[in-house]
Formats: structure tokens, sequence, C-alpha cells
């Protein structure tokens, strides 16, 4: 296991359905506790997740809020990227994102797809 | 198997992803061969611990289990 292994997570589901909204972080998280390079990009309403002020509004069941949870994974070293074009459709401006989040375009995520060992979309 | 831990990690009570969160986190605070003793008694627990010291390169010395627990001994390798 020399070079590190890569996982990215696609997440296209927005605030409006908030149980899809957790996975993608705890997964990530726990990717990069096991030594694994975690990247979560952002496309159409998931991008949603990451505007400024919803993940504190999204708290379900026995779960810490949301806001917790992207936290814990920026700490980690959970990269996060959103999808500009998916901002334009929703009109949202780059100034819209929590400062983690990286607006980023196609191109770029054809790459990560590219380089990732492993993909999961939510 | 008589191997005494240098260190308890207590995470009865706690579920996924929180014992694999805290065992990474002790397993960085301790030292090259010392010897990390996690308890726990969520059910995924030892499924995903072991995952976990695969993928950071630790070794497993001993798992063994007394009713919902299990203990499982870590020693830091690397």
């Amino acid at each position: 296991m020399s070079q590190k292994k890569r996982i990215l997570y696609v997440q296209t589901s927005g605030v409006d359905t908030p149980e899809r909204t957790y996975a993608p972080f705890v997964l990530a998280t726990t990717a990069a506790m096991m030594n694994i390079d975690a990247t979560i990009y952002f496309l159409i309403k998931g991008v949603t997740v990451v505007k400024k002020g919803e993940a504190e509004k999204i708290k379900l069941g026995s779960f810490p809020s949301l806001k917790e949870v992207v936290d814990q994974a920026t700490r980690a070293g959970v990269k996060l990227q959103v999808c500009e074009q998916s901002t334009q459709l929703l009109g949202l401006s780059r100034g819209d994102f929590i400062p983690e989040a990286k607006v980023v375009g196609a191109a770029t995520l054809n790459d990560l797809v590219l380089d990732a060992d492993a993909i999961l979309c939510f | 198997m008589k191997v005494k831990p240098d260190r308890t990690l207590d995470c009865l009570g706690l579920y996924c992803p929180e014992p694999v969160f805290r065992t990474r986190m002790e397993l960085d605070d301790i030292r090259i061969g010392e010897i990390l003793e996690v308890l726990a008694d969520d059910p995924a627990a030892e499924a995903d611990i072991r995952s976990l010291v695969k993928h950071l390169e630790q070794e497993i010395v001993n798992v063994s289990k007394d009713g919902n627990t299990v203990r499982i001994l870590i020693k830091k390798v690397k």
C-alpha cells in the first residue's frame, strides 16, 4: 500500500433531501482516517449542501448537525469541490459557498474521475 | 493471550463512525511499539477497526469477545 488510494464522492442530492446529505461527509472523513485521499464533488442540487448557512439548518434524529459533520470532514483533510456550471444553474455566485469549498470546472471533475481508484455517487 | 496494553480506548455505546475516528486518533497519539486496547459494542466496530488497521499498516495483536463487547489489541508498528 505504498501509493495513497483515492476515493471520489459525488454529491448530487441537495438540502431538500437532508437524509442524503450526511453519508458523503461521514464516508470521506472515514476514508481520510484510513489514509485514503478523499474528495467530495458537489454537482447539480448537491451544491446547496455547501452553500453558506445551509448545513447549520440540518440535523437529523440523534445525529450531530450537518455543520459538525462538514467541519469534521474538512479538519480530517477532505477536499470539497463545487461545480461551477451547477452554481450558475441554481443562480448562485462564488461567494455563496463555505470557504472550504472550492468552485471548479467540468474538466476538473473529469480529471478527478480518471485519477480516482473508486467513485461513489449520492 | 497475556498482552498488557499501554492504553485503553473505551468506545462502548458509540456508533459508527466514532470507534474508527477515535481509534485513529489514539493510534496517532501512542508511540511505536505500544499496544492500544479498544473496547467497543457497536456490531460494526470489529470489521471497521480491522479495515482501519489494515489501511494504516498497523498490527492487530488479538481480538476477543465477551458478550456484545469486542476487545481489540492493536500494536503500533510504524
